[in-house]
């Protein structure tokens, strides 16, 4: 369990986040939703290590990581642009943690991964090679060989369109389900922050405007901001796909996912 | 608190600030105060005397004028190749033939130009016998002109060159649409987005001429220019050491408000993302008009180092013409000879490497950490001094304080003064490259147990290696064809081919000259077609594999 507790973070005297308390469970999806600018992606960073925390508790487990160095901490995440290392092909990115721990994975857990992923056809391929969606997968694939006690990831969904959207949204599902392994996901769409987590995270000016499940926060939104801003999008959403498909326009096919 | 310590890379800055300290701030200070010292004490006698002595303010009139008007003829000419070059329907192989060739005299020593010079536009020179008569009368201003011209020409051409490359074309057509005549199309769309870059290509190459002393020291004949009364002070028959400090001194003022006017220029450039690939209009006059003109003026540039690879090969020039390889046998069977070639190369391939590292290590700095902005604005300033710094005066002032010193006369400190000299540029690209990477290499590679040195040895320097060897190679270029500041600094043993080709001038001993001449050319090139070899060979492979790249299967997402 990761519980967060009085979290306060501030740059040159502006203050970031206030006071942020929450705690997410072992296997859960957590999605952090707010407009730019909101502090989602601060609060990211001080979770990951990358950023020191003002004052408040990061408790994993019961233990404060607020003084664990980033790279002790045991969490690891995929930043929004991959960051994959383009000397190097796909297996290497992928297998790049064991070079310096060859034990943290073994060979039939890294293989697993590569067919989970889908990505055993890629493995020779450089990464200029790879579409939006490939890269995704690597650089998920490449994360999860290091075993990481919390997955983060920012903005994984944002760089990619269409179907292969949600491709990726089910593989992130599928890891979470089959390694048990709480994922935090950064994102500004609401769509997908309802439709891929447990539980989603409403951050607006540095304070959480609600915590809750995705139909709770449909049925019952806490203040005007969750409102106006995210159902309200989520309505235009649905009111031009159902004028979209009104006039005859019936689906000739069943939508597939995968 | 949690956030990695990054003591590698401070050590990294300590070292670089430690090197420029020694072999750049020290001796500069040294220089100055030396200007400012008399025998009781401190005193502007020095100044007083050079300002009223011999012909100084009319050397210093005659540099500024030479070089204003270098300058402008060189922008003007480097317009015409770049214009071909960007705006022209001419046949694509012509365009690389221009670019190519534009650059050449780069890889020449400026000492050589004016031995050039002298042997086609001479009484007996090739050009003049072809014409059956003496052109113009080459010492003085108009040789120095030819020379100053053939020497900033590239640099003039690569910075327009780039630019146009970025000045969107749309701009032409859409200029064209709305009804503007063809002269205001060509003032709006192409004359005033490169208003800077001529302006900063004039200033560059100010500064070239200005502080350049192989060409004055070849056909300068009776025009005295700075350079030359500063080398007369320094190593002429009365040296008179603070007096050059003096002059030193003042070469550094029209140095410092050139730079400081280019860095002003540049920060008001506009910048371009992405190349812009627009087909361009027809305009078989205009096209005819600049592919005839480039050629003219390169072949008026390449004309000149005609010579070069005549001279050396026939009897003697111009009386026996017959073809012999007796001048560049007599050159290798020189044991002295084959030591400044040996000393060259050794100079030259020490200087790319340090000098590659020190950029390299200093560009982490900026471009890779998170040390305070005040941190990395000294590495900044350290770029912008050496920019400004003409090379003689980086000579002067190591001749005054590592003279007596174990430093003296060694290879050593050949290599260091090149290494600070030429730093700015390397630098500049070294930081530009590392600056487009991904910036979250290191943290990712960190989550997966890297120590920072083993992400710059697994992953950054790999994927820098382009520049690296753009930069090294630069390096060794510049080595190899620099004299201003070695001809202070390289001892009777330590001598490099530069400074040889300067000794044997006063011997008149022009054949070998011209054979050192060719060998620097040679080794260049060998150099240049090596290190753009390793580096195609990279993109190949690259290409290869993309070309064999099947069509992305959509169920794969």
């Amino acid at each position: 369990m990761l519980e967060i507790k009085n979290l306060k973070k501030s740059y040159d005297g502006i203050t970031i986040l206030h006071d942020i308390n929450l705690a997410i469970d072992d296997g859960e999806i957590v999605s952090i939703l707010g407009p730019s600018g909101c502090g989602k992606t601060t609060l990211l960073n001080l979770i990951l290590g990358l950023t020191d925390a003002d004052g408040g508790e990061i408790l994993f487990q019961g233990e404060n990581m607020l003084r664990v160095p980033m790279e002790q901490r045991g969490f690891n995440i995929v930043f929004q642009d991959y960051a994959l290392f383009p000397n190097l092909n796909v297996y290497k990115n992928i297998t790049y943690g064991l070079r310096n721990n060859p034990s943290i994975s073994t060979k039939q857990e890294v293989e697993d991964l590569i067919d989970l992923l889908g990505l055993r056809e890629h493995l020779d391929k450089k990464i200029e090679q790879l579409s939006g969606g490939q890269k995704q997968r690597v650089a998920l694939a490449r994360t999860m060989v290091m075993k990481p006690k919390i997955l983060l990831l920012d903005e994984p969904l944002s760089a990619l369109d269409g179907v292969i959207k949600e491709s990726i949204k089910a593989k992130i599902k599928q890891i979470a389900r089959d390694y048990h392994l709480t994922t935090i996901i950064v994102t500004h769409d609401p769509e997908e922050a309802l439709t891929l987590s447990d539980k989603v995270l409403i951050i607006q000016n540095g304070t959480i405007s609600q915590y809750g499940k995705p139909d709770d926060i449909i049925q019952k939104p806490e203040n005007d901001f969750v409102k106006e801003f995210i159902l309200n999008q989520l309505l235009i959403k649905k009111n031009n796909i159902f004028t979209l498909f009104r006039q005859g326009n019936e689906p000739q096919m069943a939508a597939q996912v995968g | 608190m949690n956030r990695r310590k990054e003591n590698e890379i401070k050590g990294i800055f300590g070292l670089v600030v430690l090197v420029f300290l020694i072999f750049l701030l020290i001796p500069l200070a040294r220089l100055f105060l030396k200007s400012f010292m008399g025998d009781a004490g401190p005193t502007l006698g020095h100044y007083a005397e050079v300002l009223t002595g011999r012909g100084f303010l009319e050397a210093f009139g005659n540099s500024l004028l030479i070089s204003s008007v270098s300058a402008v003829m060189t922008t003007a000419l480097a317009f015409i190749l770049a214009y071909a070059v960007h705006y022209c329907n001419l046949p694509k192989g012509y365009k690389g033939f221009i670019s190519r060739a534009a650059v050449i005299p780069m890889l020449l020593p400026t000492i050589t130009y004016g031995f050039a010079i002298i042997y086609s536009f001479g009484k007996q020179g090739l050009i003049t016998q072809l014409f059956g008569a003496q052109l113009f009368d080459i010492y003085g201003f108009n040789g120095l002109l030819l020379g100053y011209v053939i020497y900033t020409l590239p640099v003039s051409f690569l910075l327009l060159s780039n630019t146009m490359s970025y000045v969107d074309k749309k701009f032409s057509i859409v200029s064209r649409i709305m009804g503007d005549s063809p002269f205001a199309t060509f003032v709006r769309t192409v004359l005033r987005p490169l208003l800077r870059t001529l302006a900063a290509s004039f200033v560059q190459c100010f500064f070239l001429c200005f502080t350049d002393y192989g060409i004055p020291a070849s056909v300068g004949g009776e025009f005295e220019v700075v350079a030359t009364v500063l080398y007369n002070e320094m190593l002429g028959s009365v040296p008179n050491f603070s007096r050059g400090a003096c002059v030193a001194m003042m070469m550094l003022i029209p140095s410092m408000v050139t730079i400081a006017l280019l860095h002003y220029l540049e920060k008001y450039n506009i910048r371009y993302n992405k190349i812009s690939q627009t087909e361009i209009r027809k305009g078989a006059v205009r096209d005819t008009a600049f592919g005839i003109l480039s050629a003219l003026i390169l072949l008026c540039v390449l004309s000149v180092f005609a010579v070069i690879f005549v001279v050396p090969f026939v009897d003697e020039w111009p009386y026996r013409i017959q073809f012999t390889l007796e001048h560049v046998i007599s050159v290798f069977s020189d044991s002295s000879l084959v030591t400044v070639c040996r000393n060259s190369l050794i100079v030259a391939f020490l200087t790319a490497a340090a000098g590659s590292l020190t950029a390299y290590g200093a560009a982490l700095t900026t471009a890779r950490s998170h040390l305070p902005g005040k941190v990395k604005q000294v590495i900044e300033n350290i770029s912008l001094i050496t920019n400004t710094i003409p090379g003689m005066v980086i000579g002067i002032a190591y001749m005054l304080v590592f003279s007596g010193t174990p430093l003296q006369n060694t290879l050593f400190i050949i290599v260091i003064c090149n290494v600070i000299h030429y730093f700015s540029t390397p630098y500049l690209m070294m930081k530009s490259s590392l600056a487009k990477m991904n910036a979250s290499w290191e943290t990712t590679a960190m989550l997966m147990g890297d120590t920072w040195l083993k992400t710059i040895v697994r992953v950054v320097t790999p994927n820098a290696m382009g520049t690296i060897l753009e930069v090294f190679s630069y390096y060794f270029v510049n080595a190899m064809v620099t004299v201003s500041a070695v001809i202070f600094i390289a001892g009777a043993r330590t001598m490099v081919i530069t400074t040889k080709i300067k000794e044997l001038q006063y011997y008149t001993k022009f054949n070998e000259v011209f054979v050192l001449s060719l060998l620097i050319l040679a080794v260049n090139l060998a150099a240049k077609g090596l290190f753009h070899y390793i580096a195609t060979d990279r993109q190949k492979i690259k290409v290869k594999r993309t070309v064999r790249r099947p069509v992305i299967s959509k169920s794969a997402g």
